[in-house]
């Protein structure tokens, strides 16, 4: 019996003996209970055992495609869009950022009567998670071919209709986890950087940030003082409520769903669209400033440049126009 | 009163069985909190882990690979504070700017584009450098147009977490643009294209490894098959641009052979290749076959300066047509 405990003292001993060397000499841990002096600089097990762990979990997540569903709140992007030649560049532009951004819901309402083949196919092999809708702007608020830009809003229906679906979609989902989200206005020429959907993701109300290219200016921008927003960098009507840019600012879906009036004014004068949506749903002392205090630029709004078709209307005229088969 | 052997045995078989315990409870704390330390040198591993194991080839970047994925905007004390298993912080990470891991199997895809200071400029190269990271086996060449490497594009590379080399050099004032960006007789990119050849031909001399070199333009779309259809390039592939040349796009004619015969184009269809700089890809062995083949600086018509590279390179016969035989944008 003396000798049963004498060899368990021993061993009890020497393991007592490395741990109080300290914690880099782990060598004895694992397989070699006989604490082999070996090279601890090389072995240090419980390290490499952690690496091989994460390595072996790097690459099982590698293999998904996304990353697995988290507790990360649904980014619900609505974006008007509506037939036009660079339609289909741009929308494809667009989707390559999106796929990016994980938990992102993509709401594409098309100004159109019917839902067309090209923006349907387009989604579908798009690998998005998405919602395809469409609804017409009556004829006397589109604009007209020659007309200016900035003369009629654009989008106005499009994005009300987008509301109106999530709205009713969330109705399907009773609970908390169904009023998480956050809804962001994207149009489909705008840039985006990625950081820019990880910055919104933690809106509690409405949260806004700069805007590059817009309004004449270098950037947009609500001036933060304290953490609080006290007013804007604009050029162009600084005295609207909310002198911002579509693409500036975003808000949260239990705010949406809150307010279910909520939405925008077709009516409303020029500049004051995003105006009409904001003031029935927030003050600018609740606004969030993201983006390190509105000190970072993470969205342009830059526009397209729509392509010269001098010689294919040239050629058409000819009856050589290029191949109307040809998706472009 | 008991004896004192009794004491003895008592203490003998008492004492080995604490001090057992002991031992136990201590090696199973010590363990985590070694990892607690290393948990901050960790993380930083998770990013740089599948870097190290996926690039083989050179790579010309002044920064090293460390700097690139700090900027993922996470910060590692607020995953190692906690107790919690370092396999749960890989779960709940998320590295959004993370391109495809790189694979031994497909050719890198040698993209080449110059680049001008605008304000535009930060918007454009941030939309394309979203979609690269989507294109497995790539490697970026960015040139500036410009003295020194700018701040901007310098930070703008290091946080896409892409595979990239960072080149600048200035044209010369004469052959700026002056003032009116349609001029077509003062070729733009052209320095810059010309010295990533050059650059390409230095770094893969003695280099067997196969790839692709693209020109792309910092404003224009692609689409992901695209980059897909151009890896099988044997010598010059070529395919169908939107929006150029006036047209809704133009095309190379491919016959029933699927051979290149013509160009479908208005603008100068008699051009050697009437071609778009977006349109054609080329191997970067015949790159290397041919160290003479450049772009024409000086001379050049309106846009005769794909010609000017394509025809010291390959002849209409050996042109590879993409894109479903050109019938697709």
């Amino acid at each position: 019996m003396f000798i049963i405990f004498y060899y368990t003292y021993i061993e009890i001993g020497k393991h007592l003996y490395f741990s109080a060397l300290g914690t880099n000499h782990r060598c004895f841990q694992g397989d070699s209970l006989w604490g082999q002096h070996c090279d601890c600089a090389e072995h240090d097990l419980p390290k490499d055992r952690a690496i091989s762990r994460l390595q072996e979990e790097l690459y099982r997540l590698q293999e998904k495609k996304q990353p697995p569903k988290s507790s990360l709140s649904t980014i619900f992007v609505i974006t008007p869009t509506y037939a036009r030649l660079v339609q289909k560049a741009e929308l494809t532009r667009l989707s390559q950022t999106f796929l990016h951004v994980p938990q992102l819901h993509w709401i594409l309402v098309e100004d159109s009567p019917r839902k067309t083949p090209l923006v349907s196919n387009f989604l579908m092999k798009s690998g998005l998670t998405y919602t395809h809708l469409n609804v017409p702007t009556a004829k006397e608020r589109k604009l007209q071919e020659g007309d200016p830009s900035w003369l009629k809003p654009r989008g106005v229906e499009q994005r009300n209709e987008g509301l109106r679906w999530l709205r009713e979609d969330r109705k399907t989902e009773p609970g908390d986890n169904g009023q998480q989200g956050v809804v962001y206005f994207a149009d489909d020429d705008n840039t985006y950087s990625l950081q820019l959907f990880e910055e919104m993701r933690s809106t509690q109300r409405v949260s806004v940030w700069p805007v590059g290219l817009v309004g004449g200016m270098k950037f947009e921008s609500p001036v933060v003082e304290g953490g609080k927003v006290v007013r804007f960098h604009t050029g162009w009507r600084p005295s609207r409520p909310f002198p911002m840019d579509m693409a500036g600012f975003a808000v949260s879906l239990r705010l949406v769903l809150a307010n279910p009036d909520a939405c925008f004014d077709g009516e409303a004068p020029m500049g004051f669209l995003e105006s009409s949506l904001l003031k029935g749903l927030v003050t600018a002392d609740e606004l969030e400033p993201k983006a390190d205090n509105c000190t970072k630029v993470l969205v342009w709004h830059t526009r397209t440049e729509k392509p010269k078709m001098k010689r294919e209307e040239a050629l058409q005229v000819q009856g050589l126009g290029s191949d109307p088969a040809v998706e472009v | 009163m008991p004896k004192r052997r009794d004491i003895l045995a008592i203490v003998l078989i008492v004492l080995p069985w604490t001090l057992l315990i002991t031992v136990w409870h201590q090696s199973a704390i010590a363990p985590l909190l070694a990892i607690r330390k290393a948990c901050h040198h960790l993380v930083k591993e998770i990013f740089i882990i599948p870097e190290r194991l996926a690039v083989h080839h050179h790579r010309l970047s002044d920064e090293g690979a460390e700097g690139r994925r700090e900027a993922g905007g996470q910060d590692s004390k607020e995953y190692c504070a906690s107790d919690k298993d370092i396999v749960e912080v890989v779960r709940t990470e998320y590295v959004y700017t993370r391109p495809p891991p790189w694979s031994d199997v497909l050719p890198t895809i040698h993209i080449i584009t110059p680049t001008y200071s605008r304000p535009v400029q930060k918007a454009e190269l941030t939309r394309i450098a979203n979609t690269f990271l989507h294109v497995p086996n790539l490697h970026w060449i960015l040139i500036e147009d410009s003295q020194r490497r700018t701040p901007l594009v310098t930070s703008l590379l290091r946080e896409t977490g892409l595979n990239y080399t960072h080149l600048n050099v200035e044209t010369p004032k004469n052959f700026k643009i002056r003032g009116d960006t349609r001029d077509p007789r003062i070729p733009r990119g052209t320095m810059q294209r010309n010295l990533a050849l050059r650059w390409l031909r230095e770094t893969f001399k003695n280099n067997s490894q196969p790839g692709i070199v693209y020109f792309a333009d910092d404003d224009n779309s692609y689409s992901l098959e695209l980059f897909e259809e151009m890896r099988s390039t044997r010598k010059v592939s070529v395919w169908p641009v939107a929006f150029v040349g006036g047209l809704r796009y133009e095309s190379p004619k491919v016959n029933a052979a699927g051979k290149v015969y013509g160009w479908k184009a208005v603008f100068d269809p008699h051009r050697p290749f009437a071609i778009d700089m977006a349109g054609f890809a080329i191997n970067l062995k015949l790159i290397l076959s041919k160290p003479q083949a450049y772009f024409k600086l000086r001379g050049v018509k309106g846009g005769y300066q794909e010609s000017s590279l394509l025809r010291e390179l390959v002849t209409l016969n050996d042109l590879e047509p993409k894109a479903a035989n050109c019938t697709k944008a």
